[in-house]
């Protein structure tokens, strides 16, 4: 399984995706505790870091519409 | 001799010397001159050196806690530019380089606001030829507006420090109220170089304009200038962590839309700055140590990055995500500094970025500013989007982009190698870093918490990009202009300002109509007065005769009268 993994998705990304399993193992093991209660959650910064990213990516794409000019923009 | 002068002038003054050197020697030279310098940094904390102009104290070199570590990493980051140009034969450059890192060394060592203002604008006027270095139409109009903007950023400390002049006799630099006319005008003198939200156009508007040396330099010294003068000054002023929470926060998707890599990275420094600013707004001894160490680890990694796009540009010839992509087989040790510079930025574990951030979250998390702590949690995430994914993936990876180029010159390297070995370890010796900071804390960033957490937000924010470029979902980059604050004063004000005048223009053409027609009538009725009675012959009649005798009866009456009554 783990070698189509690798075929399908990439060694690079299977890799990080088993870092991704890993470091929430970690937080099973130990003791987790944030700056503020509500990172005290389960895998909170795991569900923050995969969120964030999509709504940056979403948001900034959209902007795009907005922002995006011809590269000439300001010399015409 | 050299105790008495403050650390960066020596550089100043030796700039001069640079154009009438060969080039070998002018880069010991140049080396020399920044040791030289650096000895200054030796001498302890206090005021050492006044002198009197005028009745007035212009405080030259004073040294104290917060100074010290903005020297050092100045010192160091000017070492290494003079490495990294060190390819770069023509002096012009070089001049620009070491004289802009004098001056801002100067100005970090000045005690009063005068001082202060005379580095401030020596930093704008040294800095501006790095841009023009850039040798384009774009450069040069860039170079332009950027001086305009410093320039008026200096305008505001100047007026700030005369109205402290008349009010308190003194502009010794020191703490200021932002409630006070003078604190505020400082205030904004110092948001325009620390690029604050709408007044950020200009970073990047010229930064990317600049030689692949030139930015570099300038990414160093300017808005870190303005950091340490907030620290100094405006310390604890709360308005600064909703000022700084936002710049941490909207650049990040300036940064997702834009194509040229290294304007990528201005808006990521702007990101950055926002971190420092906010801990400068909690000002406590902990935030303010979180944003000196956010400043001084920045300094190395956004310059290794900032290396790395500019050894990207001197080869290819192009830092457009659009146009670059599989790089690292021709560039591999390149490709290794930049992902040290983006690991770095991004605060992984065991490099520079983590254990300086991580006394600003503490901070955050101390004074319970819950939303901010959110916030700046987010922008990491942003972070590590665009700098730490981003700019190694579309310059090294990505696709093929059929570019075939070499490796980095060695000077280039060597440069990136060393800024690359201080980020790691600065990551793995914190304690030895704390050490350097204003204030002396017990602060331990690898607790199990700290680091699960991080690695927990990194890696699945990196997945979520994985995910999205994988399904083919990110969207291919485009060459394209992305519009930001400058968009104001390029664009909306001329748009506006151009009809208005010229709109003016045309009442007053028609007004200047009348008024002639008007003065041309009365100029003709006189013209043809004089005429029919001959005054303006060239042969003097006798009327001519009368008008003079007349006058001069006149003349005689008006005198005797001044004179004699």
């Amino acid at each position: 399984m783990i070698k189509l993994l690798f075929q399908k998705f990439g060694k690079i990304n299977t890799s990080v995706l088993f870092l991704c399993i890993l470091f929430c193992v970690l937080e099973l093991v130990g003791h987790r505790y944030g700056e503020t209660s509500i990172e005290d959650f389960l895998f909170f910064p795991a569900f923050f870091g995969f969120i964030s990213c999509i709504v940056i990516f979403k948001l900034g794409v959209s902007l795009r519409a907005f922002l995006m000019k011809d590269e000439d923009y300001y010399d015409k | 001799m050299i105790s008495s002068l403050p650390p960066g002038f020596i550089m100043v003054l030796g700039a001069l010397l640079v154009p009438f050197l060969p080039h070998i020697i002018r880069q010991v030279y140049m080396m020399i001159l920044i040791l030289i310098s650096s000895y200054s940094l030796t001498l302890g904390f206090g005021i050492h050196s006044i002198i009197n102009i005028m009745d007035y104290e212009f405080i030259l070199f004073q040294s104290d806690a917060l100074t010290l570590p903005f020297a050092i990493i100045f010192h160091i980051a000017a070492a290494l530019n003079v490495i990294y140009g060190a390819h770069e034969k023509h002096w012009k450059q070089h001049v620009s380089i070491i004289s802009y890192s004098g001056a801002a060394i100067a100005a970090i060592h000045a005690g009063d606001l005068l001082t202060l203002f005379v580095w401030w604008e020596a930093t704008a006027f040294t800095s501006v030829f790095l841009i023009l270095a850039g040798n384009s139409t774009r450069s040069y109009k860039s170079a332009v507006r950027y001086i305009i903007i410093q320039v008026i950023s200096g305008m505001f400390l100047l007026a700030g420090a005369v109205i402290l002049l008349l009010n308190d006799g003194n502009v010794l630099l020191t703490k200021f109220d932002i409630n006070t006319l003078h604190g505020q005008l400082i205030f904004i003198a110092f948001g325009i170089k620390a690029a604050f939200p709408l007044l950020n156009g200009w970073l990047q508007d010229a930064y990317p304009e600049a030689s692949e040396i030139g930015t570099v330099a300038l990414s160093t010294f300017t808005t870190k200038l303005a950091i340490f003068c907030f620290a100094k000054c405006f310390a604890g002023t709360e308005i600064l962590i909703a000022i700084g929470a936002i710049m941490t926060f909207y650049p990040i998707f300036f940064a997702v839309i834009e194509n040229d890599l290294r304007r990528v990275l201005t808006y990521s420094l702007n990101n950055q700055l926002g971190f420092m600013i906010v801990a400068i707004g909690i000002g406590t001894e902990l935030a303010i140590n979180g944003a000196v160490a956010h400043a001084f680890a920045h300094i190395l990694y956004k310059g290794l990055l900032f290396m790395g796009m500019g050894a990207v540009l001197y080869r290819a010839g192009t830092c457009k995500a659009s146009e670059l992509g599989g790089l690292y087989k021709y560039m591999p040790i390149t490709a290794v500094c930049t992902i040290i510079g983006a690991i770095s930025i991004s605060a992984f574990p065991l490099f520079s970025g983590f254990v300086a951030k991580s006394l600003i979250m503490s901070a955050l998390g101390k004074e319970g500013l819950v939303l901010v702590y959110f916030m700046l949690l987010f922008a990491s995430a942003g972070v590590l989007h665009h700098s730490g994914i981003k700019i190694p993936f579309f310059a090294f990876f990505a696709h093929e982009s059929g570019i075939k180029t070499k490796e980095a010159p060695k000077n280039m390297i060597v440069a990136m190698i060393i800024a690359s070995a201080l980020c790691i370890m600065i990551g793995i010796f914190p304690t030895m870093f704390y050490q350097i900071l204003p204030y002396e804390i017990i602060y331990e960033p690898y607790d199990f918490s700290h680091v699960v957490g991080q690695l927990q937000l990194l890696t699945f924010a990196a997945f979520a990009f994985i995910c999205l470029w994988h399904f083919k979902i990110y969207p291919p980059e485009l060459n394209s202009t992305v519009l930001n604050s400058d968009w104001i004063y390029r664009k909306m004000l001329p748009g506006v300002l151009l009809p208005l005048l010229k709109l003016i223009n045309k009442g007053n053409q028609k007004l200047e109509n009348k008024i002639n027609s008007t003065f041309s009538k009365f100029k003709l009725f006189f013209y043809n007065y004089m005429l029919n009675n001959k005054v303006f012959d060239r042969d003097a009649g006798p009327d001519t005769l009368i008008v003079i005798q007349i006058f001069t009866v006149f003349l005689v009456i008006i005198l005797s009268q001044v004179y004699f009554f």
